[in-house]
């Protein structure tokens, strides 16, 4: 049941758009990250749209975590938020399937499990867009650093082990901006599952990946699924440029390799609190 | 009938060598002329597009063009020849359709996210009624399709490579028609009919003018240069919508008739539809 028509990668002329040459630079990163295929695509556009670009022009800073269940992935980045609070720097938080707008639809339809493959996907997505527009892109724009608890990894490596499509997927969330460090905590598989279903009473139907029909059994469904999910992030951490962490590292330690990381990478004196100003 | 004879890159016969197309042997389909793939792109994970036994018939067109009108009115004549029929549209799915409602009635949502729960309510209605409507040989009437999402989003500036994207996925229609009317005949009509003009119908969101019915003009101006390219693109039928009722539907059931193999085209409007033949 689980057939492999939604893998299927066509093979096919990579579509040249004709736009205004304003719009080339952002055409050019969206023709890196969209391999659309489609024939309805060949098209010679009569006017130049631009995407709701994910330039990297703004001063403020993205980074992400991300990884299976149990990873450990949601502690550490809870204790590197704790760390910039404290210290006061401007940031914001923002976690996956959190937006208000779009949360009553998706607890339907995971309640009433009305959810295939491709909406479970769109609702996310539109759940992502939301807090995409209405939050990450005007606060990266207004300099803040943004932390976010999963991001459209998650989405390419969840939907994809659903039987979506990798390169739909890839289009889908082309108006992403793309962070600036991308956290990836793996753990072994057995260690992941383990602290999962050691803490928690019942599995979700779609946590555990029910709706594939792969087991009847919850946990082994959840563990087949997780698998699957596993081998997909593993395959992008090198097109992604994932920064790989040892989910099985004490928890402190992880957390200083991982603040360490943030202050190699981000310009930390620019989300610093302001000192006031002597008069 | 015109109709696009490029094939999609994925799905149906890959060498043009003798084709069973199974199930299809209705008549007035051309066997020797190989329909074009069911899909634009990759079918919908877990579809078998030789199952689609069914037809698809969409009817695009502004608010005011008529549309529903004549869904009505053809649903009625294709039940009384005997074709069992469903129909779908926007927001009418049961995942997202009273979302999307709320969503609209309040001034918080924005473009991409509105575009994706429109996404999300196509797809819906697809996967759980359109194509077990096709897969058991009903015709499916479309109230509105990709297109007019497309056109919608395509204003607001979100790329047409992004949503048509998006939308490889869905079915390509065996007919699709455009009620083709002049924003201001939309406007006349939309008025008489609500004694007022929708906020979205009117692209109110995107700041085109103060003046209600220069931002509708302005709006739906904007929305019939999308359908104009579209139409070239997806080879519709557009027909003049301005024309009455009783003129369109003859000639939207003049072209149904041909694809379904319908010699009898006369129809007459039960007492219940009777209002609408004007």
């Amino acid at each position: 049941m689980f057939s492999a028509i939604g893998c299927k990668v066509m093979g096919a002329s990579h579509t040249i758009l004709m736009f205004d040459s304003g719009f080339r630079s952002i055409i050019n990163y969206y023709a890196s990250m969209v391999t659309a295929t489609s024939d309805i695509l060949d098209a010679r556009l009569p006017a130049a749209e631009s995407m709701p670009a994910p330039k990297r022009e703004y001063p403020g800073a993205l980074v992400v975590v991300e990884g299976i269940d149990g990873s450990g992935k949601s502690t550490q980045l809870y204790l590197l938020k704790r760390w910039l609070e404290i210290g006061g720097y401007r940031i914001h938080f923002t976690e996956w399937n959190s937006s208000p707008l779009v949360k009553s639809a998706t607890r339907r339809g995971k309640q009433r499990r009305l959810l295939t493959p491709t909406t479970f996907s769109l609702l996310h997505a539109a759940d992502f867009a939301d807090r995409c527009e209405r939050q990450i892109l005007p606060l990266l724009q207004g300099g803040y650093l943004v932390l976010a608890d999963r991001y459209i990894y998650t989405a390419f490596a969840r939907d994809a082990a659903r039987g979506c499509s990798p390169h739909w997927l890839r289009n889908l969330y082309s108006f992403a901006p793309v962070p600036d460090i991308t956290f990836y905590f793996r753990a072994p598989l057995d260690v992941a599952v383990n602290r999962i279903v050691a803490g928690r009473p019942k599995l979700k139907y779609y946590e555990a990946g029910m709706d594939l029909g792969i087991s009847l059994d919850r946990t082994e469904s959840f563990r087949i699924f997780q698998e699957r999910i596993l081998n997909n992030y593993d395959q992008m951490v090198e097109t992604d440029h994932f920064v790989l962490m040892d989910g099985t590292l004490r928890v402190n330690k992880l957390q200083k390799q991982m603040r360490q990381i943030v202050g190699e990478r981000v310009e930390l004196a620019q989300f610093a609190p302001q000192k006031p100003k002597k008069q | 009938m015109k109709r696009t004879k490029k094939m999609g890159d994925s799905a149906a016969s890959p060498n043009g060598g003798p084709q069973k197309r199974s199930k299809n042997g209705r008549n007035g389909k051309n066997e020797r002329e190989q329909a074009p793939a069911r899909f634009y792109g990759t079918p919908l994970p877990g579809v078998h597009p030789e199952e689609l036994s069914g037809s698809l018939v969409v009817v695009e067109g502004t608010d005011g063009s008529g549309r529903s009108t004549q869904i009505s009115l053809l649903t009625e004549w294709l039940e009384s020849e005997g074709f069992a029929v469903e129909t779908m549209g926007l927001r009418r799915s049961f995942l997202v359709g009273e979302d999307i409602d709320a969503l609209l009635a309040e001034n918080s949502v924005t473009r991409m996210t509105l575009a994706l729960m429109y996404g999300t309510d196509f797809f819906d209605q697809v996967e759980r009624r359109i194509l077990p409507a096709l897969r058991s040989g009903l015709i499916v009437l479309a109230d509105r399709y990709i297109f007019t999402l497309i056109a919608r989003a395509a204003v607001r500036g979100i790329g047409r490579d992004y949503l048509h994207g998006i939308y490889e996925l869905a079915l390509r229609p065996d007919l699709t028609f455009w009620l083709n009317v002049r924003p201001e005949v939309a406007f006349d009509r939309e008025f008489k009919k609500s004694q007022t003009i929708s906020y979205w119908e009117s692209g109110r969101d995107m700041s085109l003018s103060n003046d209600l019915f220069q931002s509708f003009i302005r709006y739906q101006s904007m929305i019939k240069r999308e359908f104009e390219y579209l139409s070239k693109r997806h080879g519709f039928i557009e027909l003049k919508g301005e024309g009455s009722v009783s003129e369109v539907n003859r000639e939207l059931r003049k072209r149904i008739a041909s694809h379904l193999g319908i010699r009898r085209t006369q129809y007459k409007p039960s007492h219940a539809l009777a209002h609408l033949w004007r």
